[in-house]
């Protein structure tokens, strides 16, 4: 059996002020990554609960309520542009960690403002979309339909007004200490998790028949 | 002798804390952008789609759309997240709880039949009408 032999570990070099980790990459990064694989099966469940309910409007009498399903009432147009909203918020997120690494602190806080209003913009059509949806009688109690419907994209929703109270915590952080390139760059992963699961719901929920 | 972290570990190619500077300039992330938002349109586009050509045209425009949500997936988790650039353990961790999530609603899927019942799983159906238990009249009444 042939020898092993260990390396001191005191032998490696850091760079100043930083951790070491086993793995190279910043716990916080990793933990991140970790909680966005995770968020993968929330966001599974509550996209297969629509798919199964998705033809399950109240038409039994006296079983449930509206016959009416969520997808009959999609503004196609209206969601595609919230859809282009939140797009276009991605790429400001990403303009905000170029601007963090080369230094420019304030383009960096234009584009993370930039990108919650972006965020906010998204918001206010979402809940245009559901006071519509309610006004037309289709409440989330209305259907099994009407609650799977409610139930993920209003997840998605509360996700998105988290993102927004991190990027604005963000701006007020970096107006009193330095930020790290590192802790944007982690913002901006939670915050391009929230536009792929958009990407996911706008194509299964919305535009498949 | 010394040795670096990224003599230790291959796959990760920025020192812990420290951000890589080797991502997409801004420009490539506006050619990006423009990419999602074209992909975006087709997408859009594939709605009218039985309207232009016909009832016909829907498997088509189901599988062209699955396509192209894969594809904006894999463009905005490869490049905005810096997938590409990073660790490859973190593109593992990510599709493992990804393809964890497809796994396991798909074979629930399959098995709440909703491939061949259109959704509408036996245990869902509306539950039998079941008349009050009738009660006998109290005596001497």
């Amino acid at each position: 059996m042939a020898d092993i032999t260990l390396e001191p570990v005191e032998d490696v070099e850091f760079p100043d002020d930083i951790h070491a980790t086993s793995t190279g990459i910043s716990n916080a990064k990793l933990a991140m990554w970790t909680y966005l694989a995770s968020d993968c099966l929330l966001f599974g469940g509550l996209i297969s609960t629509y798919m199964l309910y998705r033809n399950r409007p109240g038409e039994v009498p006296g079983i449930a309520g509206s016959p009416v399903r969520a997808s009959e009432l999609f503004n196609i147009p209206f969601t595609s542009m919230t859809s282009f909203i939140l797009l276009m918020s991605s790429l400001t997120m990403v303009l905000a960690v170029n601007s963090v690494i080369r230094g420019d602190v304030q383009r960096m806080r234009l584009w993370l403002v930039a990108t919650a209003a972006l965020g906010g913009l998204f918001l206010g059509g979402q809940v245009f979309e559901f006071t519509e949806f309610v006004n037309e009688g289709l409440g989330f109690t209305a259907n099994v339909s009407a609650s799977s419907f409610y139930a993920l994209t209003g997840f998605h929703g509360v996700h998105v007004a988290v993102g927004v109270l991190m990027l604005l915590s963000a701006v007020g952080y970096s107006m009193r200490k330095e930020l790290n390139a590192e802790a944007v760059e982690t913002l901006g992963l939670y915050w391009h998790f929230v536009d792929i699961v958009w990407v996911v719901i706008f194509a299964i929920v919305y535009l498949i028949p | 002798m010394s040795a670096t972290i990224e003599e230790l570990d291959d796959d990760s190619p920025v020192h812990p804390g420290e951000h890589h500077t080797h991502g997409p300039s801004d420009k490539q992330y506006f050619t990006i952008f423009w990419i999602l938002v074209a992909i975006t349109a087709l997408e859009v586009s594939t709605y009218f789609w039985d309207v232009w050509f016909g009832e016909g045209s829907w498997p088509i425009a189901v599988a062209l759309l699955l396509l192209l949500m894969v594809v904006k997936f894999w463009l905005i988790a490869s490049f905005f997240m810096h997938l590409r650039f990073d660790s490859r353990l973190l593109t593992r961790i990510f599709y493992f709880g990804l393809a964890t999530a497809l796994a396991v609603y798909l074979v629930a899927l399959t098995v709440m039949n909703i491939w061949t019942d259109n959704g509408n799983p036996w245990y869902n159906d509306p539950p039998p009408n079941v008349s009050p238990p009738t009660t006998a009249p109290p005596a001497g009444g």
